[in-house]
């Protein structure tokens, strides 16, 4: 296990590599000017040269881009344009909160996955079966900026049980149960496709499970029907949920920053897209490397936990 | 387990637990989660703005919105009074400069100080303050200079001579040449301003810290500021002007760029007031019993034409082009009473602005003539480039399909081409790319030194934003004189001269000017919309 740790770990050397290099070029390719933003529209063009030269952007992109790993590797990502501070901290300021929305999310996306599975899958053909079948189509489908809003004109708005926006009361933040509120309805419409995607794939696999013989024994047996799908089944179709779970991180994150957006949830999204209108790059390249890094660590754990699961595949 | 058993056995009951399984869920969190009522007895007045703000630091900050904080945390000498009532323009009025005189040149200001004022830390306010702000400024020796604030701040500084201390409430500023707008660029903003920040709070965080820790003389302190979040301001209990003494306890701004969502945080009494809700929400915002406020800001939308393509180097054919817009019809029918038509360069609630001034009528038959006699009788095809906005710009992809139209009128066939804000001012920046006509963007400031920017040969790019590269010097001799003229009808007349010079060329077609938008909840009560793009919030009450 601590060999495939290591080799695991290793390995995503590589890929955030891969990342940090793409992020950094497609910004450079993005017309636009850090140095202009800096100045402001009023500047004269050999003031914007004379800080191009200070900020080093008239050098080699290749040499640029080394001088930026550089930093990189001692946790300097640059100063934010618009804000005056550190970009490391307006990351380490947000990410909290996206965790949180991530977390709550993963958890509904397991409880509910599993759940709406060994309901419809342990009970192939019935009318549940069929309707859980059909929620989770729509589920699957829904776009979660569209999801978001109607979440909320209904809970938000019409029925008042949850908020409208952000993480805490503004005027007068409640601790936890303000926070719990406050998730809710985000955590849902984040969690709701991947949740459809894990319910369908498990329920496959359930469905495969219960025709298998042990299953056919343990009826014969006389094993009440609870005990054979919840117990018996569901035991068997954990590595496959395990499985398609660790995927979902990655979606779950994409979601997130649309959920993000429609709820003003202050995470990392809804800074880097409020980075984008501002054209404040340094936050962008940021604010992009730290999702793909939560991106690949995410998958590494799933990937991790599912080998301990499977003794096939624990090497 | 008998209820999971129950739920094993298929039937109607069954279906209905299950759908209203996450509605139950729901419903049972909310119950459980119901927040502790916190009585708290000061006034809390929050308002849903277009973005987060900034960096809160007045000499380099360059956002319009960041101003609906700066407005109210820094002061300069003088100000632009926001509360005044039915003018175009707000007036000057002093601020931590309690009167002022003119040299007879016009080119030396001498302003006596407002004395017993403190900054928000108790730095009292003085000469030596006033000092201090202009070094940092302006000075690049100074400890604490700020080299950002240089090109940022050349809008105001550019004919400044010298400044020095009198004594401990008169400081003196020498101008190169007399500047008609001295005054009025020192109190606008926008684009940077000459406020004051407290020296102490400088030296404590630093020239970079301030954006973080902004501490001015203004009728609201900084309180809170979480980045991508809120900024909490509170009332400044010792603040000297009772005009603007502040009516709430709190003020707090957030940032919510998703417009749907600020308007349900609006109708959930989550905020109590937003900024820019959509033109389609406003019907609807009232009828649930929301006040709205909106009146016109400082701005135009005028469409810069690309005098580097063949057909537009003939007046006949962009004046053609002009006449073929509907301009009535497009604020009434498109912009659905959220923009008034605008006539002439000069924008409205800028120097110069006349109510009454006319450039083109609205004349497709004539346009159609003009093309013909041009040597287009069956028009030609181009292309417009357009953006679809910043923050408080809404859906202006829609203008662009409008004037598509009523290019196709008169047989200009333009295709459309869309980018985003950032890209789209770099190409601005860049000038009008071959093949394309037209660009537009809002513009316009209560001075009319963004008609430096945009409308002089000087600013040709990549020098500034004459993107359509209108090759007209009388245009610098003009502005030079309208700054340096004497006094304000002295400027004026330069103003309406120029004007009228860019409605004969036909230079840039002037479309509308956008009524910037306010709604509130009807327990908010006294704010007062300004003709420019931030507002005073110290006159708002919340019952």
């Amino acid at each position: 296990m601590a060999k495939l740790i290591l080799r695991r770990l290793f390995g995503t050397l590589p890929v955030l590599l891969g990342v940090s290099f793409v992020v950094f070029v497609a910004l450079q390719l993005v017309p636009g000017d850090v140095a202009r933003t800096i100045l402001g529209y009023n500047a004269t063009e050999e003031r914007v040269a004379a800080l191009r030269a200070i900020l080093g952007l008239d050098r080699p992109i290749l040499v640029q881009y080394v001088t930026w790993l550089g930093n990189l590797a001692r946790g300097d990502l640059g100063q934010s344009v618009a804000l005056g501070v550190p970009v490391l901290t307006v990351i380490l300021d947000k990410i909290g909160a996206s965790l949180i929305l991530m977390g709550a999310s993963f958890a509904l996306v397991l409880v509910f996955g599993l759940l709406l599975a060994a309901l419809s899958g342990g009970h192939h053909r019935s009318p549940l079966d069929r309707m859980i079948v059909l929620l989770t189509l729509v589920f699957a489908s829904v776009p979660p900026f569209w999801l978001g809003i109607v979440l909320l004109y209904l809970f938000g708005l019409q029925f008042r049980l949850f908020p409208i926006s952000g993480m805490y009361d503004m005027a007068n933040p409640g601790g936890l149960p303000d926070l719990l509120r406050h998730l809710v309805l985000p955590a849902v419409t984040t969690a709701v496709s991947s949740l459809a995607v894990v319910a369908r794939v498990t329920r496959g696999r359930m469905i495969d499970v219960m025709n298998q013989p042990y299953i056919m024994t343990a009826k014969a047996r006389g094993l009440s029907r609870p005990r054979i799908v919840y117990v018996e089944a569901v035991r068997n179709v954990l590595p496959t949920y395990v499985g398609i779970s660790g995927l979902q991180i990655g979606y779950l994150f994409g979601s997130a920053i649309f959920s993000e957006i429609v709820f003003n949830w202050p995470g990392i999204g809804l800074q880097l897209y409020q980075a984008i209108i501002q054209r404040d790059f340094p936050v962008v390249q940021g604010a992009v490397l730290a999702i793909a890094a939560v991106f690949v660590f995410g998958n590494l754990i799933a990937d991790l936990i599912a080998a301990a699961l499977d003794p096939k595949r624990a090497t | 387990m008998s209820s999971i058993s129950s739920l094993l056995k298929p039937s109607v009951t069954m279906r209905r637990t299950l759908s209203g399984l996450m509605i139950g869920a729901m419903m049972t969190a909310a119950t459980v989660l119901t927040p502790m009522s916190r009585a708290s007895a000061d006034t809390v007045l929050t308002i849903g703005i277009e973005a987060d703000l900034a960096k809160l630091d007045p000499h380099i900050s360059g956002t319009w919105n960041t101003f609906k904080a700066l407005s109210h945390i820094y002061e300069g000498f003088v100000a632009e009074d926001l509360l005044a009532q039915g003018v175009s323009t707000p007036p000057i009025v002093p601020a931590l400069a309690e009167s002022w005189t003119v040299s007879d040149d016009a080119k030396t200001y001498t302003f006596k100080l407002r004395q017993g004022v403190q900054f928000h830390d108790g730095t009292p306010w003085n000469a030596a303050a006033a000092k201090f702000n202009m070094d940092r400024m302006l000075d690049s020796k100074f400890k604490y200079f700020q080299p950002g604030a240089v090109p940022m701040l050349q809008w105001v500084w550019g004919d400044l001579d010298s400044y020095k201390v009198i004594d401990d409430y008169t400081v003196e500023i020498k101008l190169k040449q007399p500047n008609s707008e001295f005054l009025r660029r020192l109190a606008a903003g926008g684009s940077g301003t000459p406020r004051m920040i407290s020296p102490a709070a400088i030296e404590k965080f630093g020239n970079d810290g301030i954006g973080q820790n902004a501490v001015g003389t203004g009728p609201f302190m900084l309180t809170e500021r979480v980045v991508g979040e809120k900024t909490v301001l509170s009332k400044n209990p010792n603040y000297w002007d009772p005009k603007r003494a502040p009516k709430v306890d709190r003020l707090i701004l957030r940032g919510i760029p998703e417009v749907s969502t600020r308007e349900l945080a609006l109708m959930s009494g989550e905020v109590d007031m937003i900024a820019t809700p959509s033109p389609d929400s406003i019907d609807y915002l009232e009828a649930q019993g929301l006040t709205i406020v909106k009146g016109p800001v400082a701005t135009i939308y005028p469409i810069w034409l690309n005098f580097k393509e063949k057909p537009l180097q003939d007046v006949r054919v962009r004046k053609a082009m002009a006449m073929a817009i509907d301009r009535e019809g497009m604020t009434k029918f498109l912009r659905r009473g959220t923009a008034v038509p605008a006539y002439g360069i000069l924008n409205f609630g800028g120097p110069g602005w006349d109510a009454d001034y006319r450039d083109w009528p609205f004349d497709p038959e004539g346009a159609k003539k003009l093309l013909a006699e041009a040597g287009y009788p069956n028009g030609f095809e181009t292309r417009l480039d357009w953006t679809m906005g910043g923050g408080g710009d809404v859906n202006t992809r829609a203008d662009a399909e409008w004037l598509q139209r009523d290019f196709a009128r008169i047989g200009i066939k333009a295709s459309i081409e869309t980018f985003d804000n950032g890209t789209y001012w770099d190409m601005m920046a860049k000038g009008i790319r071959e093949g394309s006509c037209c660009m537009q963007v809002s513009w316009g400031e209560t001075g009319f030194y963004w008609l430096d920017l945009v409308v002089s040969k000087a600013a040709t790019p990549p020098n500034g934003f004459n993107s359509g590269y209108y090759d007209n010097p009388k245009m610098d001799e003009l502005l030079a004189q309208a700054r340096s003229a004497p006094n304000e009808e002295g400027m004026v007349a330069k103003l309406h001269e120029l004007r009228d010079a860019v409605t004969a060329d036909v230079a840039f077609i002037p479309v509308y000017t956008p009524l910037q938008v306010y709604a509130m909840r009807p327990n908010v009560k006294g704010f007062v919309l300004a003709p420019q793009h931030w507002a005073d919030f110290t006159s708002i009450t919340k019952e």
